[in-house]
């Protein structure tokens, strides 16, 4: 059992639970507490059932089996739903926004729960209960403003005094700082730090395994429904949670970088600007990983999308294989041979009333045309599993619907759509966004098979460490235009982040 | 190396799939039973008439299917079959110009009509819903300012074999509605571009970054909407032998009705041509009996509205699971 910072009588408790979904178990026998000023970790792979416990919790979903004990009150289950969770102090901070952009914060902070004068409204009295609350917090997000002309820290921000309005003193953080960059997960510490202070009890679901050691007291390890494991975070090392996290020995995260750099210049960016990015000179080989670095702002998204024939380009040539081309939409870039697997997997890379098949053959539909008319289905499935099983997808069968899928499948699926429509330059926007340590290695492994096979890949991420794991090469964009370039040899993460923070020269 | 292929085959043979279809297969029953109930209703003749009155009702269904598969909606078919039907007899009746000339004529006046209502989707950045009603009262303008709001009649009758023709017990009309279901059964479902319409209604943004041209695709529904509207309404005006401004007024309605029936769903990406069909058999099923019970007109629209929202809700419902 967990040591306890503070002796108190837990704030939740969960007794075996089990959640049983048509088909699957979702949980199995799964019990779990979480004590008064603790921030208790919970980590394991997509479907491992974190998630779905944490639903529980909430009150979205109803458990099959199981007790649950709210600062000691046994719940009655049949009864409890998100609103009563609410009134018994538990707040939920998503990582998708559930925020109404057309309100200003201050309106999303207290929806529902308004203050009223008479028939009217009290904005004077919530004016001042949030002036409170970010003053306690430390913050000073203008929550005046409609929410969609936030950025994207802030309006997490805004989601968790939403939270702390309610009185919580249970806080669920679900994937949190999965899309903020270093500054602002620094102040996200800080602020779980506060309300460890003020005896909040926070659940806190990540895949960035630093941050668990970052700021969490105690984990439980999650792993296909079942409880592996808990403890205290102190006693814990990186590997060994790789390890309960996969119920498997991963020698490396990252695979070796493979020697598959080739002497022809692929892609060459000469001035290349466009909106959101100015100026970029880059060039990438056959064969390489090019990794392009930045805050949240500094235009990486913008320039491929620009590559990719979906942002307005002002200025620049763009060369490939020697020849200068002009891309304007992206059916040309597809002809160019070019392939996006963008950042927003499920907005953007699938189409989510299509199945396996479907989705996979997407992008190189003419491929299969018969007579220049008929599509030839049958070849269409014969391709779609040879690179599905290739890329060791997990599925039953071709014709399931790509949601009943996990991220790391779905964004398998993306890119193996671009290996079906024989693509030469990878465009990868976080590739591995939201999904687990063991999905994620496969997909670096295949990004290595990608450029082991002659093929390019630019690269995208938000993480530091994923690119010095797999790049060959890194550019730092600073305010959409590079301002640092360096080749695998003399990388330091010192030196990037440095730039990254825009403080370099 | 065999697992792979029952996987393959698994792929295919899928239950899951069918099931997928519920509401067409849960249709087909009730149309079966239905027809079972009473014996007048079970005649060759009662049964060719309905497939006649459904036939070109469900040709205009399986145009406004194209522009809800794509996630829009065609407000404008109801003014294009008035259009199409007040101009054919126009132009046969007072300016003489032979049938099969004035067919080109107004076939080429709907695809104009379906590449502004695309345009204005696509370029203008109009909401579907707005621009085809836009479009709906300009085309009623026009419809009346050429008419003066009278019908035109006097058609030869030759050209009402459309509607009252028959090839041994079939109606002719049957024959174009079933041709054109096959056709477009095989166009949505084992072309490329078929595809694409399943494609773009499902996710217009995902399809586009997955080479797909979407705008191109967009306009092409609308186009296609307004030629099966427009072939539909030759066919409702051969049954009088008169060009009638007010021809398609009440048409929307069954038209949406049946789509939704058929399981095309609202929001784009889902939905079958087979399913359209028997959706407007099925509706037309359910007005014949409600006539043979001698149940009254207007009590006919309720029975209607109440069958439309009740299928929505289902589809709702099922879609949250």
């Amino acid at each position: 059992m967990t040591k306890s910072i503070k002796s108190d009588s837990p704030l939740i408790e969960v007794k075996n639970c089990t959640k049983l979904f048509p088909a699957t178990v979702a949980l199995d026998d799964v019990s779990f507490t979480l004590l008064p000023g603790e921030v208790h970790a919970l980590v394991g792979e997509n479907g491992a059932g974190k998630s779905t416990l944490v639903k529980c919790i909430s009150g979205e979903y109803a458990m099959t089996k199981g007790e649950l004990f709210v600062e000691g009150e046994q719940i009655h289950l049949r009864d409890y739903n998100v609103r009563e969770a609410q009134n018994r102090h538990i707040g939920i901070v998503h990582q998708e926004f559930q925020l109404m952009e057309e309100m200003t914060g201050l309106e999303n902070i207290y929806v529902g729960h308004y203050s009223q004068k008479g028939p009217f409204v009290d904005w004077k009295d919530l004016d001042a209960r949030a002036q409170k609350l970010f003053e306690f917090l430390g913050s000073n997000v203008n929550y005046n403003v409609p929410v969609k002309r936030l950025r994207t820290a802030d309006k997490q921000i805004i989601q968790l005094a939403r939270a702390l309005a309610l009185d919580a003193k249970t806080i669920i953080f679900d994937e949190l700082t999965a899309v903020l960059p270093e500054a602002d997960i620094q102040n996200i510490y800080r602020i779980i730090n506060l309300l460890r202070d003020n005896g909040i009890g926070i659940i806190y679901i990540s895949h960035r395994l630093d941050e668990i050691f970052d700021v969490c007291d105690s984990y439980t390890v999650l792993m296909d429904g079942k409880h592996i494991e808990t403890g205290d975070v102190g006693t814990l090392t990186k590997d060994r949670l790789i390890q309960l996290i996969s119920g498997r020995e991963l020698t490396k995260v990252y695979p070796q970088v493979p020697d598959s750099v080739s002497n022809d210049i692929f892609l060459k960016l000469k001035n290349f600007s466009g909106n959101g990015f100015n100026n970029i000179d880059l060039t990438a080989k056959k064969g390489e990983v090019v990794g392009i670095a930045g805050l949240v702002g500094a235009g990486k998204t913008e320039l491929l999308q620009s590559l990719f024939g979906n942002n307005p380009v002002t200025n620049g040539e763009m060369w490939l294989n020697g020849k200068k081309i002009n891309i304007h939409n992206p059916k040309a870039a597809i002809k160019e041979g070019l392939g996006l697997i963008p950042d927003e997997r499920r907005m953007l890379g699938l189409n989510r009333v299509f199945d396996v098949r479907k989705n996979a053959t997407l992008a190189n539909l003419n491929k299969y045309k018969i007579a220049n008319l008929f599509m030839d289905q049958n070849k269409e499935y014969e391709d779609a599993e040879t690179v599905m099983d290739q890329l060791n997808l997990k599925y039953s069968s071709l014709r399931q619907n790509i949601n009943t899928l996990s991220g790391g499948n779905q964004q398998k699926v993306v890119i193996g759509k671009w290996i079906i429509a024989d693509t030469d330059l990878y465009l990868m926007d976080e590739p591995t966004r939201g999904i687990d340590v063991g999905a994620k290695s496969e997909i670096y492994h295949l990004i290595h098979e990608l450029v082991a096979q002659g093929k390019c890949v630019i690269l995208v991420s938000p993480e530091l460490e994923e690119l010095l794991g797999l790049c060959h090469k890194i550019y730092v964009m600073y305010e959409g235009e590079i301002c640092y370039e360096t080749e695998r040899e003399n990388f330091s993460q010192e030196e990037i982040m440095t730039y990254l923070l825009g403080s370099g020269k | 190396m065999s697992d792979s292929k029952q996987r393959l085959l698994k792929s295919r043979l899928s239950l899951k799939t069918i099931i997928n279809d519920w509401m067409i297969v849960f249709l087909f029953i009730v149309l079966v039973a239905l027809s079972s109930l009473n014996p007048n209703f079970r005649t060759t003749t009662n049964i060719m008439n309905i497939l006649r009155q459904a036939s070109f009702v469900a040709i205009i269904a399986m145009g406004e299917f194209f522009v809800i598969l794509i996630g829009h909606m065609d407000m404008s078919i109801t003014s294009i079959i008035n259009i199409v039907s007040i101009f054919f007899a126009g132009f046969v009746v007072n300016n003489g110009i032979p049938m099969g000339l004035s067919f080109i004529i107004v076939l080429l006046m709907s695809v104009f009509i379906g590449i502004i209502n695309g345009l204005l989707v696509v370029y203008g950045k109009v909401p579907s819903f707005i621009a085809t009603l836009v479009v709906m009262n300009i085309l009623k303008g026009l419809s009346y300012i050429y008419s003066g709001g009278l019908p035109i009649s006097g058609l030869p009758s030759s050209f009402g074999k459309l509607a009252l023709g028959r090839l041994g017990v079939i109606p002719y009309a049957v024959i174009l509605m079933i041709v054109v279901a096959v056709i477009l059964y095989v166009y949505t479902e084992h072309t490329a571009i078929g595809r694409s319409f399943y494609a773009v209604g499902g996710n217009s943004e995902a399809s586009k970054l997955s080479g797909i041209n979407t705008n191109f695709v967009i306009i092409l529904a609308f186009v296609l909407c307004a030629i099966l509207s427009s072939i539909g309404a030759l066919g409702l005006t051969s049954k009088t032998l008169s060009g009638n401004v007010t021809l398609g007024d009440n048409i929307l309605f069954d038209v949406m009705t049946i789509c939704v029936l058929g399981g095309t769903s609202l929001s784009g990406g889902r939905g079958r041509v087979v399913g359209v069909v028997i959706g407007a058999l099925f509706l037309q099923v359910i007005s014949n009996i409600m006539v043979i019970l001698g149940v009254n007109t207007y009590l006919q629209w309720v029975v209607k509205g109440l069958i439309l929202i009740v299928v929505v809700l289902i589809d709702s419902r099922s879609k949250k699971e």
